[in-house]
């Protein structure tokens, strides 16, 4: 098997024997990748309605269902209304302090069946337990870190309490959002990445960053799109313009 | 009034051969326009038929003979999009290591093809129509993509009173000739050739219309044995003298 | 040497490939469409053009700096409990992979798509082995199901008609099927949704890896790449090496021009950036991560003349716009890569004799580099492997015969000019009508086309006549 130092070298040897091609150097990074976010967020805020406007354009675009509400509190109305409407009967949700907003309670009074994420890591028979719920569920709500206006994508980072699935597994994924996660560019996201990774890692931070911009498709067949493929066949959006207050820490 | 100018023809073997008349026309067109034009003698070929299969040794040959064949001229203008590509764009690699390097790269900015050189050199647009009625411009790879030029020969032919420019989709899709390409793997350039012709005859026009003689020898090749009455032209045939135009 | 040579002649598979009328069909439909995709996301983005540069150009600057950007990466997937594997061959990267399944106890895996494992040969390694490769990408689920290879790099299965698929579902499934993709692709979803939940092992490969941070990213559409990189206990990454990319900056870059130049979307359905196995705080992800690091005739390309090629993003844009692509498909080109970058792909993994007729299955029109989102110069290195394939006496014999005629021919004026005399004389004993018999390479045209012919008189013959007439 060949080694690491082995493999190195071998690339040393190849690229001492090459000319470059032209002269070239990669992207420029942020020195200061946090501070810069901070700037940007400052920024971004005072434009915000246009960004979300963007937003809602891309987002449709890319066949995502885009609400706005004024308060949190709406929140759960809306989501009884979605759930009544796709005839749903679970519910799959992160916690409170995740989201920024309690849904269970309104969903349960409604007959609906709620499964909320935890926040630490359970034994593996309740894991098991819950993985099988995520898999049945019918509905998945979820926050979301970013919301990019250049393309319509949401961007959820994986954390303690937010679970990748909930996302993924229901053929209905909802996502609540406030002004905070609006950036307009990829280029932004960029900055959002390097501060993001700056420094060592959070407690509570999760091994994966899902950019998701619309439902699953698929065009393999004579590229005829369809839609809902292994993922969610629907994505809704939900911008709540008081803000969400979001107090798990991560 | 612009100063005297001579040029030096580079007929290119397939025109040297198949379509001697366009090189007529050419250098006729360019003595009314007040050009002297030479012939060096002892033409064969630029040597892309040699390049593109790989004998590049060979090629290099036959491209320091013709660097050397030309190195008097003022302007060399070429009917070929293809060979005019080859000297301007390869023939400074083809010769880096040669005594004639600075040659060919001379030879490389004072060559262009025939379009180019009426247009951009010359600044002549408007000429007299010897054909008219629905044309179609089938852009030749080498002079869209190798030499970035799409823009001269819809000029001439929009300026043609008499002429209508029919779009034609795809007209930026390659014809299938590929110099040895087409005699390699025949079926396949025959299946690009009839999709070209598709869209040449669905679009109306009397006559397709091309600065390279190789897309036109595919072109050509195709329609006649369809037996339809679409010729397949070299630009050069469409223009008679210049309308009198003021610079 | 990483696949065995194909032996039947490429113009024979050509011609089958234009024989059949579905294969025909299905890629005028394709090809047409994703032509118009891409034309539309670019012309809505005027950045594009600035963009494509810019990725062109970190493409470079990580191949001058390659070994560290290496060994960043390997250190970063480490620092985060993941484990890296090296692979010169396909041999040896079968092997890794297969020794990890066995390691899991997997019976199953199911993998997302990757050209890399379609490039090692993973799934008949995995069978052999006892592990059940499923394929589940919609596009790789039909092939494997048809058990063909892939016939495009991002839409494998884009020379079925509906109506084979549903025929194929029908048969291999035993449940009606029919021809609607909507239901089609309801059942690929029905039946893989189990495996991914069963699954001890998934497979993917990745788009890119950012060597600053430790992540793998996938670019993908159907969210079967999610569920493999999260379901499963163990996740195997395979990753060409020069799909490293120094930083998140950079990243953006490629995502920026990726997704457009495959299929016009502004991004893939998901992006997913994976940093290692599950975190302990995580309730999901593989408790394993491997990535397998694949060098397969790659490294040897650093200083070799393919070396523009290890920008490829591998988003199969030349395959659309290329015209005998677009005219023979896929499965004709004979190996893992098809259309114009394959041609360079297959020589890079299986050395020059493999593209001895796949270099010539080009008509140089570039319309590949046009579309090329890191602006590699496909048909430059085309000649360069037909230099190749000339220079080492690889080219047929009577083909090297008849270019060193042409080459002295051309080289002097007095055998050109017998040249054309001859020319014209055998046109005037050969062509009727404009056909002329099966003589070398003149039969092979005029069974189509027409030949034009030779003029009485050469223009340099009448040019003392025409500069008479110029005094």
């Amino acid at each position: 098997m060949t080694t690491r130092a082995e493999f190195v070298a071998r690339i040393r040897g190849e690229m001492a024997r090459a000319a470059a091609l032209f002269p070239a150097a990669p992207a420029e990074r942020p020195a200061r990748p946090r501070e810069r976010l901070d700037v940007l967020r400052r920024e971004l805020s005072e434009r915000w309605p246009q960004t979300l406007d963007r937003f809602r354009v891309e987002f449709e675009r890319v066949g995502g269902v885009f609400h706005r509400v004024a308060s949190a509190a709406e929140v759960p109305a809306l989501l009884e209304r979605l759930c009544r409407e796709r005839h749903a009967r679970s519910v799959v949700t992160w916690a409170a302090p995740a989201l920024g907003v309690d849904v269970a309670p309104a969903l349960e009074a409604a007959g609906i069946g709620v499964e909320t994420m935890p926040h630490g890591v359970p034994q593996d028979a309740e894991r098991e337990r819950l993985r099988e719920r995520v898999a049945r569920a019918d509905v998945g709500v979820t926050g979301a870190d970013l919301a990019i206006g250049e393309t319509g994508t949401l961007v959820l980072r994986a954390a303690a309490g937010r679970p990748r699935t909930t996302s993924l597994l229901p053929p209905c994924h909802v996502a609540v959002f406030d002004r905070g996660a609006l950036v307009e560019t990829l280029e932004q996201v960029g900055i959002a990445l390097e501060a993001w990774h700056d420094g060592p890692p959070a407690p509570g931070r999760g091994a994966v960053i899902n950019f998701i911009t619309g439902p699953s498709r698929t065009a393999d067949i004579e590229l005829t799109l369809t839609r809902g493929v292994h993922g969610p066949k629907e994505v809704h959006a939900v911008f709540v313009d008081e803000g969400l207050r979001v107090t798990d820490g991560e | 009034m612009t100063a005297p100018r001579s040029a030096a023809l580079m007929i290119t073997c397939l025109a040297d051969v198949f379509y001697p008349e366009v090189g007529e026309r050419i250098v006729r067109l360019l003595r009314r326009l007040g050009v002297t034009v030479t012939l060096p003698p002892g033409q064969t070929c630029c040597g892309l038929p040699l390049f593109n299969s790989g004998y590049h040794a060979e090629a290099r040959r036959v491209a320091r003979r013709t660097t050397a064949l030309f190195a008097d001229a003022e302007a060399v203008v070429v009917p070929s999009g293809s060979c005019a590509w080859m000297v301007k764009h390869e023939y400074p690699g083809l010769l880096a290591d040669t005594p004639q390097a600075a040659a060919a790269r001379r030879l490389a900015d004072r060559t262009y093809e025939f379009s180019q050189y009426l247009v951009r050199e010359l600044g002549r647009t408007r000429f007299d129509a010897a054909v008219t009625g629905r044309v179609a411009y089938h852009d030749s790879c080498h002079l869209l993509r190798g030499l970035h030029e799409s823009e001269s020969p819809r000029t001439l032919l929009g300026n043609l009173e008499g002429v209508e420019v029919v779009d034609l989709p795809g007209a930026d899709e390659c014809c299938g000739f590929g110099g040895s390409f087409s005699v390699r793997l025949p079926e396949v350039s025959t299946a690009i050739l009839d999709r070209k012709l598709a869209s040449v005859e669905a679009s109306g026009a009397s006559c397709v219309v091309a600065c390279d003689a190789g897309c036109l020898m595919q072109m050509q090749g195709g329609l006649r044995r369809r037996g339809s009455a679409v010729r397949a032209l070299h630009l050069a045939e469409l223009l008679a003298g210049e309308q009198g135009e003021r610079r | 040497m990483s696949e065995p040579l194909v032996t039947t002649p490429l113009r024979e598979r050509a011609q089958a490939a234009l024989g059949d009328r579905f294969l025909h069909e299905a890629l005028d439909i394709a090809t047409t469409k994703f032509i118009g995709l891409r034309r539309e996301a670019f012309s809505g983005f005027p950045q594009g053009e600035a963009l494509r540069d810019r990725a062109r150009a970190i493409k470079e600057a990580t191949l001058q700096r390659l070994d560290h950007h290496l060994e960043r990466l390997v250190d970063n997937v480490e620092r985060l409990g993941g484990h890296v594997h090296f692979a010169t061959t396909a041999d040896e990267a079968r092997d890794i992979i297969v020794a990890i399944a066995r390691r899991t106890g997997a019976r199953m895996a199911v993998k997302s798509k990757s050209m890399a494992t379609e490039e090692i040969h993973l799934n008949d390694a995995l069978a052999a082995a006892g592990v059940t490769p499923v394929e589940t990408d919609l596009g790789e689920y039909i092939i494997q199901l048809a058990h063909e290879r892939p016939s495009h790099i991002i839409a494998p299965a884009i020379h079925k008609t509906r109506g084979q698929v549903a025929e194929l579902f029908t048969r291999e499934l035993g449940r009606e099927a029919p021809p609607d993709p909507e239901v089609l692709t309801r059942i690929a979803r029905e039946e893989l949704r189990e495996k991914f939940l069963q699954a001890d092992l998934g497979i993917t490969g990745a788009n890119f890896a950012v060597a600053e941070t430790g992540t793998v990213v996938l670019v993908t559409n159907e969210g079967n790449g999610r569920m493999v990189t999260s379901l499963p206990r163990v996740h195997v990454a395979v990753m060409g090496v020069e799909k490293v990319v120094p930083s998140m900056t950079d990243l953006m870059v490629f995502l920026g021009v990726l997704a457009k130049s495959a299929t016009g979307q502004k991004l893939s359905v998901y992006t997913t950036l994976v940093q290692g196995p599950r975190r302990p705080a995580e309730l999901e992800g593989p408790e394993e991560l491997h990535l397998v690091l694949l060098d397969n005739g790659r490294i040897a390309q650093i200083a070799g003349t393919l070396r523009e090629a290890l920008a490829c993003l591998r988003c199969g844009a030349c395959l659309n716009v290329c015209p005998v692509y677009r005219e023979i498909g896929g499965h004709a080109y004979g190996y893992t890569y098809p259309g114009p970058i394959g041609i360079l792909l297959t020589a890079m993994l299986n050395g020059p004799r493999s593209v001895k007729e796949l270099s010539h299955a080009s008509s140089l029109c570039g319309a590949c580099a046009d579309a090329c989102p890191v602006r590699i110069d496909i048909p430059r290195m085309l000649v360069e492997l037909r230099k190749e394939v000339a220079e080492r006496g690889i080219a047929p014999r009577r083909e090297r015969v008849v270019f060193a005629m042409l080459a002295r021919v051309l080289a002097h004026p007095a055998l050109y000019r017998l040249a054309v005399r001859m020319v014209r004389m055998a046109q005037r004993a050969l062509l009727r009508e404009g056909r002329a018999p099966r003589l070398a390479f003149l039969g092979e045209w005029t069974r189509t086309r027409d030949l034009p012919v030779a003029a009485a008189r050469s223009f340099q013959e009448r040019w003392a006549a025409l500069e008479r007439d110029g005094r």
